[in-house]
């Protein structure tokens, strides 16, 4: 009986010692949910069709040229939708010329002619890569914008079937700039602009039109610029620029960018780029000498200087910039541009001090709660009740202990599982007492009646626990965060409350009544 | 303290009354539920955003509702929220018009939900603007809505300790600190409603103070959180949440009829949905918002109400081996008996427990404590006058003693 007590109570001490240990000090050691702490959560769609239409677009692009290059020439090449394309003007007797370079070159494509039009359409097998990879790239460039921005430990997943990405972010505290600095797509390109030739954009978008007689060329774009106070940084108004449409030179091209001052110390951004771009940036910067160039950013002109001389290695990118924005571009140029374009499917932000709230308010329910539930029991059960309270003590131990042994994080609904297991765990206890009593009742030795409780009470104890079990693993199934939270909670608790009842509760009764021989009174 | 013992109640005696009882109760649920309109449906489940403001000053909650109808948000929800002291509010819009979703191009076309999750952010946007009109005009950089970054910009911009010229990257670090220290001491309440408060933060010099005081505002409120769920994410919510109540109480009666016999499963289930249905017409009355811990708190209700009815069927099962031969009304009513010390002394320490957390608990965690509040009430009373019935009518209707009934009257 001795050996057996103290090897138990070895056990015992073991387990709360190796929990109480993992969770203390509970601020530094319990991972506190999103809803808890503060931070941003946000579900992101992966917009997979841009990066399909891009995909269609280079190859289509790609055809033509291998077309040019075996002389057939003077093809007209269309995208219709997003995984297909067709072209026309392909002359009758160079057939066998597009089927060769179809079948060698082109073999992502399922082709066929429909009299004058041949007909491109996107293999599955293709379509499927090109947006898994879509999602992937994504999730790879949101993760090196959130690293930049140094946001610790971030949370970056995909659910690759819905294509989606979940970010959470703890403890931000400017939500804006960070779900601008993820959605930026980020793409610049530098174009040559036809008109205005001054310094300055067109007011209107009427003013170009004009100037092209009421028909904008296919061969020119309009885009816009925002125009800001200096000072605040308020839009004030848009400026017009007509640029060519088709660029050579994209962000694709740069080797490096970073922060740093222009002339007047206003922020800019430095860039450099790679060898085959300053090929290509030396080509078009030195026919061009003179003319302005437009530096375009997701579709929008962020300033438009003048072309002195042949540049190829590097310049810069002003456009009134802030401090903070220069800083978020450089990020985003580094992290390259995302493949496709994002759309926000949930988002839930939380600021800190509404957590602290909710974690005070759980605290003192739990508090006030714990200490009514305690005084329950001693009052019902007398020096037995302690026996329970021991037992409740060391259950809250263990949720929080194994919370943080298994990295678990705490939510709202958490705390609110471990409330109510506070009230719940008691039942196990209870079950046994009023057995015991029974057992008293029947006029059985205090020893047997503490055995027979045990015995008669442990399957009551199991089936009621399970069932509850049953309901908090569907949650889990189910769950979303805090809900997950909640669901983990109360499983430890359940299954912690089986642990102290039907083993700690145990040991502590035998414990005490091992020391006499015979003891003819039983405090319950 | 020792009561209840030894009590001989005849439970069984007015368990018709008790059905009839619980029928009704039922009935009254679900008109409740229908009648009283719908389910106060909160984002998770319906879509929209929501957002908790913080105020320097008590807000009237009629003001804020004519300031948001005369932006054109008729339907917004506003309510009061958190401790009377904390001036906070929030403030939920609905998703944006259907017709403007409809107007989408094709339905298939992933640009449906592009259009709808866009609009939720302009949404918000233009609710805070519709505020922004009255509480915060003449405001210049909000020091209570600005994040640390901004913060530190504008402070490197203003350079009130004139570090700046010493050099670039140490002046950005210095204003950093200073930044982030005072947007920590904002966060201790959410808003700064003086001056002193901002001085209190660390590293705030009489002259970085100056600077602000001269250069930015401390705004009428601050947001505390801002939230919008897209209508493919709710809907998505919904299902997972109906599915997993259902499952749950389908895994509910396949246990019990694994560990019990039929009857007893079925009388368990009947006292669950009784359960579920009664504390669902009164949430609906309260007009408490249906949300995802709202589905916690079911599925947990579910868990309690089956757990308490299954400490009885235990000793039913015990008692039955005992004593074969004895009606099984009898059975029952020895059984509540002898666990109804238990069956009290347990919903009284959870009730206690989640009672606490009722009254203390915070509006977010309300609904989800009033849910267990009343459950353990109405799944204690089912398990003793729903479950047990349910269990002999069940008997009576497809048990051995009905069989040979049915066979005498054939014969």
């Amino acid at each position: 009986m001795n050996r057996s007590l103290l090897w138990r109570g070895v056990l015992i001490t073991t387990i709360v010692g190796i929990l109480a240990f993992s969770a203390y000090p509970p601020d530094e050691n319990l991972k506190l949910g999103l809803d808890l702490r503060g931070g941003m959560h946000l579900v992101l769609k992966v917009k997979t069709a841009d990066a399909l239409r891009s995909e269609t677009e280079t190859d289509m692009e790609r055809a033509v040229r291998l077309l040019e290059d075996e002389d057939v020439t003077g093809v007209q090449a269309r995208r219709t939708t997003e995984t297909t394309f067709e072209l026309t003007g392909v002359p009758g007797d160079r057939g066998e010329t597009l089927a060769d370079i179809a079948d060698n070159y082109l073999a992502r494509w399922h082709w066929s002619r429909d009299g004058d039009r041949v007909l491109f359409e996107m293999r599955d097998g293709f379509e499927q890569e090109t947006r898994h990879l879509a999602v992937n790239q994504a999730i790879q460039t949101i993760r090196n914008r959130i690293d930049a921005f140094g946001v610790t430990e971030p949370v970056i997943t995909a659910q690759q079937d819905k294509e989606r990405i979940v970010v959470q972010l703890p403890g931000v505290d400017d939500p804006e700039r960070v779900k601008k600095l993820i959605k930026n797509t980020a793409f610049l390109e530098f174009r040559i602009v036809e008109f205005p030739e001054t310094g300055s954009g067109a007011a209107s978008r009427d003013d170009i039109v004009a100037h092209y007689g009421g028909q904008i060329p296919d061969n020119v774009q309009v885009l816009s610029q925002d125009i800001r106070n200096t000072e605040t940084g308020e839009l004030v108004g848009e400026f017009y620029w007509a640029v060519q449409a088709t660029g050579t030179v994209t962000g694709r091209d740069l080797k490096n960018s970073r922060p740093g001052r222009g002339q007047f110390q206003e922020p800019v951004v430095n860039f450099s780029m790679n060898p085959e771009g300053a090929d290509k940036f030396g080509k078009l910067t030195g026919d061009n000498v003179g003319r302005l160039m437009a530096i375009i950013l997701d579709g929008k002109v962020v300033s438009a200087p003048r072309i002195n001389s042949r540049i190829t290695d590097s310049g810069i990118i002003e456009g009134g910039f802030t401090q903070e924005e220069v800083q978020d571009l450089v990020t985003t140029l580094r992290s390259g541009a995302l493949p496709a374009g994002l759309d926000y499917l949930e988002e839930r932000t939380v600021g800190p001090s509404l957590g602290q709230d909710s974690i005070d308010q759980g605290l003192r329910a739990g508090l006030i709660g714990g200490a009514l539930v305690v005084l329950t029991m001693l009052t019902v059960y007398k020096r037995s009740g302690i026996n329970a309270v021991l037992a409740l003590s060391l259950n809250v131990i263990l949720v929080f202990g194994s919370l943080a042994y298994f990295g678990a994080t705490l939510t709202l609904p958490g705390i609110a599982g471990i409330i109510l297991t506070i009230g719940m765990a008691v039942d196990a206890n209870v079950l046994v007492f009023e057995r015991i009593r029974e057992e008293l009742h029947k006029g059985r030795t205090v020893k047997s009646a503490i055995a027979n409780g045990f015995d008669k009470a442990r399957s009551s104890i199991f089936d009621a626990n399970i069932t509850t079990l049953i309901a908090a693993l569907f949650l889990f199934q189910f769950g979303t965060g805090p809900i997950r939270g909640f669901a983990v909670t109360l499983s430890v608790g359940i299954l912690s409350s089986i642990f102290t009842a039907l083993f700690v509760s145990r040991w502590l009764f035998d414990l005490v009544t091992s020391r006499r021989g015979r003891i003819e009174k039983l405090s319950i | 303290m020792e009561f209840l013992r030894d009590t001989q109640i005849d439970f069984m005696k007015y368990r018709r009354g008790f059905v009839v009882v619980s029928v009704i109760l039922v009935l009254i649920s679900v008109l409740a539920v229908f009648v009283h309109g719908k389910l106060n449906m909160g984002i998770d489940f319906a879509g929209g955003s929501q957002l908790t403001l913080r105020f320097q000053e008590h807000p009237e909650i009629d003001e804020l509702r004519g300031l948001l109808e005369s932006a054109g948000f008729q339907d917004a929800l506003i309510q009061r929220f958190g401790e009377e002291t904390v001036n906070e509010v929030m403030i939920k819009t609905p998703l944006a018009a259907e017709e403007e979703q409809a107007e989408a191009p094709a339905p298939a076309a992933t640009g449906e939900e592009t259009e709808a999750e866009d609009s939720e952010e302009r949404r918000q946007a233009q609710v805070l603007a519709a505020l922004d009109g009255r509480f915060n005009s003449g405001v210049i950089f909000d020091l209570n809505r600005s994040g640390s970054d901004a913060l530190a910009a504008e402070l490197v911009k203003l350079d009130p300790e004139g570090v700046v010229a010493e050099g670039g990257d140490t002046a950005t670090d210095y204003y950093a600190t200073t930044a982030a220290a005072v947007i920590a001491a904002r966060d201790e309440d959410g808003i700064f409603t003086s001056w002193d408060e901002v001085a209190s933060a660390e590293g705030v010099s009489a002259t970085v103070l100056d600077a602000l005081e001269k250069n930015t505002s401390l705004g009428g409120f601050a947001l505390l959180a801002a939230e919008s769920v897209g209508p493919q994410i709710g809907g998505e919510l919904r299902t997972k949440g109906i599915l997993a109540v259902v499952l749950s109480l389908v895994g509910m009666l396949l246990y019990m009829w694994f560990r019990f016999e039929l009857r007893f499963g079925v009388g368990a289930l009947v006292a669950v949905f009784h359960d579920v249905l009664v504390v669902l017409g009164l949430y609906a009355l309260m007009d408490f918002e249906f949300n995802l811990t709202t589905i916690a708190a079911f599925l947990t209700l579910v868990g309690y109400s089956v757990n308490d009815t299954v400490v009885i069927f235990d000793r039913v099962r015990e008692n039955m081996r005992r004593a074969r031969r004895e009606p099984l009304t009898d059975t029952l009513n020895k059984s509540i008996n002898q666990t109804l010390s238990r069956t009290i002394l347990t919903s009284g320490t959870t009730l206690l427990a989640v009672g606490a957390l009722f009254i203390l608990g915070g509006d977010v965690l309300r609904g989800f404590s009033f849910v267990l509040s009343v459950g353990v009430i109405v799944g204690t009373y089912s398990s003793v006058y729903v479950a047990s019935p349910f269990a002999v009518l069940w008997e009576y209707l497809f048990g051995s003693e009905a069989k040979s009934r049915r066979e005498v009257k054939a014969a």
